[in-house]
């Protein structure tokens, strides 16, 4: 393959990247502030992906717009699910039992609420952008639809940003994270931070998962291959942090990506070229997890982090 | 009110595992079916996948064999002479979730708690080569109308039988197929092949075909990539890369549909244009054709059965099918799900027993004559595959379907090379 194949490559896994991150940012937050592995989060994309294509077959709305129409929507879905269901868990510096039992429970229940609602078949969103691509040259061509999406999953963890360094309820979210003790006793409302907090987390994952619908054909099943990968950066990039999640997800997309096409070099009289057969490509994400949890357990935001400080 | 939401709180701290029992709840009520047991019936179980990744296909199936249920009940039954009337069949319905081991479990079910006579079901090759084991453990007859690998029917099993024609056969067809248009002067001879399956026996199983045919007609095919992908991928970009850099003139692949539909996504949105492309057994399934619009267009498939087919009693199936179901039916998948319920009915009556082994008996030899499928002919070989032909159908614009191969059940010409746009 040529420099600029790889190059080609690299655009799309960074383009990738993306939406990973916006798929794996609801995770962190609720994981940060409540300590709770969110396992519902699968089922949030699924119907994130199924509220644009109703607003597509509807009303005619594009599902970028879809997208953006689905934070607020999601946002008031997370925070009636916490006042109904999770604001009853225990409270507790480490996940409990309780807690995957209950949204992982909440996960079947809204898939198989979708497979009433929706059936079982395949669905897709077919705009006019889904099948064209942007040319440079004769080898790189980048999907106009892949373009969009990271350009709206960015701008939205860019707003995710700010509201997190520049307001009330980012610095709430902030103290929380860091400790909850010391939160409390200088005024923090830790029940309604986490409310909206889990609302946040839901509106991102409503969010990322229209983005993922005009990428992807859906099912009620959607979601579960993707609540690995969301795993995986929030583990890389550290559990509670943000921008972590974005640099675990660029890591796990060009990972993904040149898994199967970087020759590598094997002794079996002289030196060979083999490739990683594509269908071992899945490996990648597991074997990233085991070896971030036994190398770098705070992720590649704690190491950063330790660097800074020894500096 | 704040204590009362207190005493909630608790109820609910203690026992969030009802969230986890309760989806069980809904799962059972939207997945699976039982029949009420009634003393003078048929017992057949039947276990498909309505729910997961191939709930469409697996709902077909269940659609087809339920039809032919339908009709031999509405016929009086099955003739069991060991009875002295005919019995109606009895379905015991399970929905497997495309979850390989909870297949098998269930055909154990079936086969065991159940007792039924002999056990339908197995769509795809994955869940069917989970559920294989169970027959000869329990000695009952199972037949799979949506597993066409090999590799089932070479392990020895006395009671596994499968109605779809073996996978080999689709990888062989397709080759025959584009070497039928390098005669006719359509495509060039010694074009380059890139072959990108699925990491299935499926999967293998084409490619063993193709290659098969290539070994045999030197000169015809070279070909320059042949890998393998895992099953329900969402990102391609890698591996068709590698397609992209080999250079080939045919892209041929073998996949499920959720595969195919991806995979044929990123093909376009990455400008690959080859002469001639298919995905094996997929093509025209109308989820694709809505998912993609024109992205199809003249992708050819190897199918087991096609609506176009010109017989009397494939027609009749066809409005059959359309009557029972209220929806055209637009894909192979019925048709073997449909004759596999018959040829089991026709060997039951041949038995002329409900003995397990008396109908395992009559399946290694009974015969379906008035087959939808192509061939018009089912019956069992010697290892309890199917083998009748398959036919090649090409999507044309506009939602069109042609069988373009072989040429005397072909309805249109082929297109070849694929036009660039």
């Amino acid at each position: 393959m040529s420099a600029v194949e790889y190059l080609d490559l690299l655009l799309k896994a960074l383009l990738l990247a993306g939406v990973y991150a916006a798929m794996a940012v609801g995770m962190t937050v609720v994981y940060g502030v409540m300590k709770i592995v969110n396992l519902a989060h699968a089922g949030f994309l699924m119907l994130g992906a199924y509220f644009a294509l109703e607003m597509f077959n509807r009303f005619h709305i594009d599902p970028v717009l879809g997208s953006v129409i689905a934070l607020p929507v999601f946002f008031l879905f997370g925070m009636l699910v916490h006042w109904v269901l999770v604001r009853w868990l225990p409270k507790s510096d480490t996940p409990t039992l309780a807690s995957l039992l209950l949204m992982f429970g909440f996960w079947l229940v809204l898939q198989n609420l979708a497979y009433a609602r929706w059936g079982n078949e395949d669905q897709s969103i077919l705009t006019p952008l889904t099948l064209s691509a942007v040319h440079i040259g004769d080898t790189i061509s980048i999907p106009k639809v892949n373009l969009v999406v990271f350009a709206a999953a960015v701008f939205c963890m860019v707003v995710l940003q700010i509201v997190f360094h520049r307001s009330w309820f980012g610095r709430s979210m902030r103290a929380l994270i860091q400790n909850p003790y010391a939160s409390q006793i200088v005024g923090v409302d830790d029940e309604r931070t986490a409310r909206l907090t889990f609302g946040l987390g839901t509106a991102f994952a409503g969010f990322a998962g229209a983005l993922l619908g005009m990428l992807y054909s859906f099912s009620p099943d959607f979601g579960r291959p993707f609540l690995l990968r969301s795993f995986v950066i929030i583990v890389l990039g550290g559990l509670e942090s943000v921008s972590g999640v974005a640099l675990g997800a660029i890591v796990l997309a060009i990972l993904e990506t040149f898994s199967t096409v970087i020759p590598l070099p094997w002794y079996w009289h002289g030196w060979q070229f083999y490739y990683l057969p594509p269908s071992y490509q899945p490996v990648v994400p597991f074997a990233l997890l085991v070896v971030v949890l036994v190398i770098m357990p705070k992720g590649l935001a704690g190491l950063f982090n330790r660097k800074w400080k020894t500096a | 009110m704040r204590r009362t939401l207190a005493f909630f709180g608790q109820i609910i701290r203690r026992t969030s595992i009802l969230a986890l029992a309760l989806s069980g709840i809904v799962t059972l009520c939207t997945g699976t079916g039982r029949a009420v047991v009634a003393d003078d019936t048929i017992k057949i179980g039947v276990v498909l996948p309505t729910t997961g990744s191939e709930s469409k296909p697996g709902a077909y199936q269940k659609e087809g064999i339920e039809l032919a249920i339908k009709q031999i009940n509405d016929a009086g039954g099955i003739m069991v002479k060991s009875k002295g009337k005919k019995l109606k069949i009895e379905e015991v319905f399970y929905d497997d979730g495309t979850d390989s081991k909870k297949s098998a479990s269930l055909v154990e079910r079936a086969m065991s708690s159940d007792n039924a006579v002999a056990v339908l079901g197995g769509y795809s090759t994955a869940l069917g080569t989970a559920e294989s084991v169970m027959a000869d453990r329990y000695k009952t007859p199972w037949l799979t109308t949506g597993a066409g690998a090999t590799a089932i029917f070479s392990k020895g099993y006395q009671y596994a039988f499968g109605s779809l024609s073996p996978v080999a056969l689709i990888g062989t067809t397709s080759a025959e197929f584009l070497g039928s248009l390098v005669d006719q002067g359509k495509l060039k001879k010694g074009l380059k092949v890139a072959i990108v399956v699925e990491n299935t026996d499926h999967g293998t199983d084409y490619v063993n075909g193709f290659n098969d045919w290539n070994g045999k007609h030197k000169g015809y095919f070279d070909v320059v990539l042949n890998e393998k992908f895992e099953l329900g991928a969402t990102d391609f970009s890698g591996i068709l890369q590698r397609v992209k850099s080999a250079h080939a003139d045919i892209f041929l692949s073998d996949a499920h549909l959720p595969d195919y539909i991806t995979m044929q996504r990123q093909y376009l949105q990455n400008g690959l244009h080859h002469q001639m492309i298919s995905y094996g057994a997929r093509g025209p399934e109308a989820n694709a054709r809505q998912a993609l619009g024109a992205g199809t267009d003249y992708i050819f498939a190897g199918i087991w059965w096609s609506n176009k087919l010109p017989y009397p009693q494939a027609k009749k199936f066809a409005a059959d099918y359309k009557a029972f179901t209220g929806h055209d039916v637009d894909s192979w998948y019925a048709a073997p799900a449909y004759d596999g319920m018959r040829i089991l009915a026709k060997a039951i009556e041949t038995a002329g027993s409900l003995d397990k082994d008396k109908i395992r008996d009559a399946l290694k030899k009974v015969e379906l004559t008035d087959s939808v499928l192509p061939g018009q002919k089912l019956k069992f070989s010697a290892n309890g595959q199917a083998e009748y032909p398959f036919v090649i159908t090409q999507n044309k614009p506009d939602n069109k379907v042609d069988i373009v191969y072989p040429k005397d059940a072909a309805t249109g010409e082929a297109v070849a090379p694929i036009p660039n746009k």
